[in-house]
């Protein structure tokens, strides 16, 4: 009789637990994103597999020539200032505004070959409607003008591990050690 | 004592599945998910044959490809969003997720399914996101207009389909544009234009769903957009036609909004593929 | 014999002569010091105090760099312009023009801009005391309802326009969308006896059916305007408007010109201006009888007054005073002074 009432009872503990954590997620909250995303290891899932990481976010195509190198310099200047033992609940996140050319296995590439393939760098390409949407969340502005090309503005926005925008940095040379240092803070606190 | 037993279990099982079930049906569904909450749109739709147009904004002169399209006569009325949010109650008011709208959202309606006392019900819906825009769009089977697709339309009065050389042209839709309060006005209670569409520039400012593609600093002095820093691809982008007042204002307009922001003369009309 | 210690006093006050007028050679050419080198702002941040033309807020005196908060509010009203006809207006806190900001060098601002929610249109605002992207028009184009913010250093002094810059924008600064803000040096200006805010510009208009004027693009492209005016009102420093000083006192104007064409000729008839801070910066020229204020410029002009009576200020492109509306008063009340100034003859 015990053994049973501790049965039902730590089964109804265990759906409670999960409704509580559904519910605790912020209004704002980017984790209420349903579109679904590849990543550079062909991995597929939403967005809210991220929870629970501090997040750096930048969108890039990676055969863009002017300022996304400078982005992606600058995402390599902060993972070094965040604390070491920090890495592993932070990801460095690159999203493709160019899902088309930036496939998979391109952007497996381009991570190899930019020294970004520990595992604390997320690359992720979706459909358009997605990236969009992405986009817009981000505040992110963007327009194709040629075949390959686009035409896009800069900016680094930092997530905290309940998906809500704790920073945005707009430009290039952008201040990484102020970056960083939200990145810190998040981590710390959570 | 036995049968207690049972009862007790089969009642607690019962709260187990239900607490279950409420699990599944929470936010796991996207608001815009395609087939939640379909209702209908009894709004005529006009057939704009494809055309070339020189968009307002170009690096060089090299006009833009525009395919046929449908789009909505008129602007989304409040009667019409009402319907909306009664079949989707996550987009009431209440519910709304702060992700996909600010706290102005629906601001002047009475309660969630209530529309404000003195305004039209053919009113023009405002005070809605791109997100919420871009959801009633996808609940009646349609789209929003892209940016290419509506200035094709602007382009026209009510005679011919490109006014733009005309004098008066800039003029005219300013004027309607600064009259406060326009928003408030029923739909189709101006002459159409050229193509049989109402309420282009005389109601409320509308919603594209690439509003996000103007790359403009907000210093418009010299006509010409470029800021390297902020924005890649050198391409400076300036105004072909810098005496058309009427579209800097627009195009200021959507270079200042972000998709969660919900404003008090901004609202949207719907647009389709021709092919579907 | 040689004064050992002589020539050793001497050699030092070569040395430090050197050293002196080395200095002075490097403050003439007045460089900004980089931010990181000024000094830095302490304190709570506390909101400015702005006052409307012809009032300025108090001056900020001997004190270090602050924080300040400015809170802009952008309209579109309606309101009187001149002979009992009404225009739109756009404005910075429904007044024309704007309200008018007064910090210190080295102080940090923080300026946020609201846009009514009556508004149609978006706006925004540029700052030429600002060192920065547009002056700050990228990063505060807010839309109707909205509020956007920027912060930004004052690390130049001098008396500066701030405008919308909205597109287009002939038309939100012939709306009437600009002011002035006034970064003064470490230390304070000079106290003067009465400080005031005068801005001209000129006015391009069209009548609705119902009279209501508004804008004339086609006027302005010609650049030619119905009105030139002091302060958005023909009138504004006329009658019991006229600003006021005694005999003996020291006045200050700070005067500027939000345009969006035209270039003032500022005269007060019967005065000479003992001081004008030319264009508004830190050269100082001395017994001025008109000065130049560019289009989106200013000046600030300091002189006494001897000799009581009305003194007219104007616009010496004089068709603008006497037709358009660009003239005001000083009323200067006080003893006479026939040394200075008397009917008949000597």
């Amino acid at each position: 009789m015990k053994a049973l009432f501790l049965l039902i009872a730590s089964l109804l503990l265990f759906s409670c637990k999960e409704n509580t954590a559904e519910k605790e997620l912020p209004s704002d909250s980017i984790f209420h994103l349903t579109t679904q995303w590849q990543d550079q290891h062909k991995q597929s899932y939403q967005l809210d597999a991220l929870r629970g990481k501090t997040l750096v976010v930048v969108m890039i195509y990676t055969s863009c020539k002017a300022t996304c190198p400078l982005l992606v310099a600058d995402m390599k200047k902060i993972e070094k200032q965040i604390k070491p033992d920090y890495l592993d609940k932070t990801s460095l996140v690159l999203v493709t505004i160019d899902p088309e050319t930036d496939t998979s296995e391109h952007l497996a590439e381009f991570a190899k070959t930019g020294g970004m393939d520990a595992p604390h760098w997320v690359f992720l390409r979706s459909d358009e409607a997605a990236t969009q949407e992405f986009a817009n969340v981000l505040s992110m502005k963007y327009k194709k003008i040629s075949p390959i090309d686009f035409s896009h503005s800069n900016i680094i926005s930092v997530f905290n591990p309940d998906g809500e925008l704790i920073l945005q940095e707009e430009g290039t040379g952008i201040n990484a050690g102020k970056v960083a240092g939200k990145v810190n803070e998040a981590v710390k606190g959570s | 004592m036995k049968s207690r037993l049972i009862h007790i279990v089969i009642l607690s099982a019962a709260i187990w599945c239900i607490s279950c079930e409420r699990q599944e049906a929470a936010p796991g569904a996207a608001p815009l998910a395609l087939h939640a909450g379909e209702i209908s749109s009894k709004v005529k739709m006009v057939l704009i044959p494809g055309g070339e147009y020189q968009p307002f904004y170009g690096a060089d002169t090299t006009p833009v490809k525009v395919k046929p399209f449908l789009i909505d006569e008129r602007p989304v009325t409040n009667g019409e969003f009402l319907e909306f949010v009664k079949a989707n109650p996550q987009w009431q008011r209440s519910q709304v997720k702060r992700l996909y709208a600010d706290t102005n959202y629906l601001r002047s309606w009475v309660a969630d399914t209530l529309l404000p006392r003195d305004i039209h019900v053919d009113a023009p819906v405002t005070q809605l996101s791109w997100y919420a825009a871009k959801a009633y769009a996808t609940a009646v089977g349609k789209r929003l207009p892209v940016l290419d697709e509506w200035e094709l339309v602007a382009m026209a009065d009510e005679t011919v389909p490109n006014a733009r050389d005309k004098k008066s042209y800039s003029d005219r839709i300013v004027n309607l544009y600064l009259v406060k309060n326009r928003q408030y006005n029923a739909v189709k209670q101006s002459p159409p234009n050229y193509w049989g569409v109402y309420n282009f520039f005389d109601l409320v400012w509308e919603w594209t769903d690439d509003f996000n593609s103007v790359l403009v600093t907000g210093d418009a002095r010299s006509g010409e957009y470029s800021n390297d820093n902020l924005f890649c691809a050198g391409s400076a982008t300036s105004a072909t036609d810098v005496l058309n007042y009427a579209a800097f204002m627009r195009f200021s307009m959507r270079a200042g909004l972000k998709a969660h922001y919900t404003v008090a003369n901004l609202g949207f009309r719907c647009a389709k593929d021709v092919d579907e | 014999m040689t004064n050992k210690p002589a020539l050793f006093l001497l050699s030092v006050m070569l040395v430090f002569g050197a050293c002196k007028s080395h200095t002075e050679q490097g403050n003439a050419s007045a460089e900004k010091p980089p931010a990181a080198k000024m000094e830095e702002a302490k304190g709570a941040p506390e909101e400015a105090e702005i006052t409307a033309a012809p009032n300025v807020p108090a001056p900020v005196g001997n004190r270090g760099p602050k924080k300040l908060i400015v809170k802009l509010l952008t309209t579109e009203i309606e309101g009187e312009i001149a002979d009992k006809k009404k225009y739109t207006f756009w404005t910075f806190n429904n007044i024309v023009p704007g309200s008018f900001i007064r910090v210190r060098e080295g102080d940090e601002v923080e300026v946020r801009l609201k846009n009514d929610a009556s508004s149609v249109l978006p706006h925004n605002i540029d700052l030429h005391a600002v060192n920065g992207p547009g002056g700050g028009a990228e990063a505060t184009s807010a839309v109707p309802g909205k509020e956007e913010t920027f912060t930004f250093k004052a690390m130049n002094p001098g008396l500066y326009v701030y405008h919308c810059a909205a597109p287009p924008v002939p038309m939100h600064i012939g709306n009437g969308m600009y002011g002035l803000i006034l970064v003064e040096p470490a230390g304070g200006l000079k106290p003067v006896d009465r400080e005031y805010y005068i801005m001209q510009g000129e006015f391009y208009t069209k009548a609705r059916e119902n009279g209501l004027l508004e804008f004339d693009n086609d006027k302005a492209v010609s650049e030619n305007p119905d009105y030139v005016l002091f302060n958005g009102k023909k009138g504004s420093l006329l009658g019991a408007n006229m600003i006021e000083a005694k005999v003996g006192e020291t006045v200050r104007l700070f005067v500027g010109n939000g345009g969006p064409n035209l270039i003032s000729s500022f005269h007060v008839i019967g005065e000479i201006f003992d001081n004008v801070y030319q264009e508004g910066g830190t050269a100082v020229t001395h017994n001025v009888q008109t000065t130049i204020i560019p289009a989106g410029g200013s000046a600030i002009v300091e002189f006494r007054v001897d000799v009581p009576g009305e003194y007219v200020l104007v616009d010496h492109s004089l068709s603008r005073a006497f037709n358009k509306g660009a003239i005001g008063k000083l009323k200067v009340t006080g003893e006479e002074n026939p040394k200075v100034f008397k009917k008949g003859g000597l």
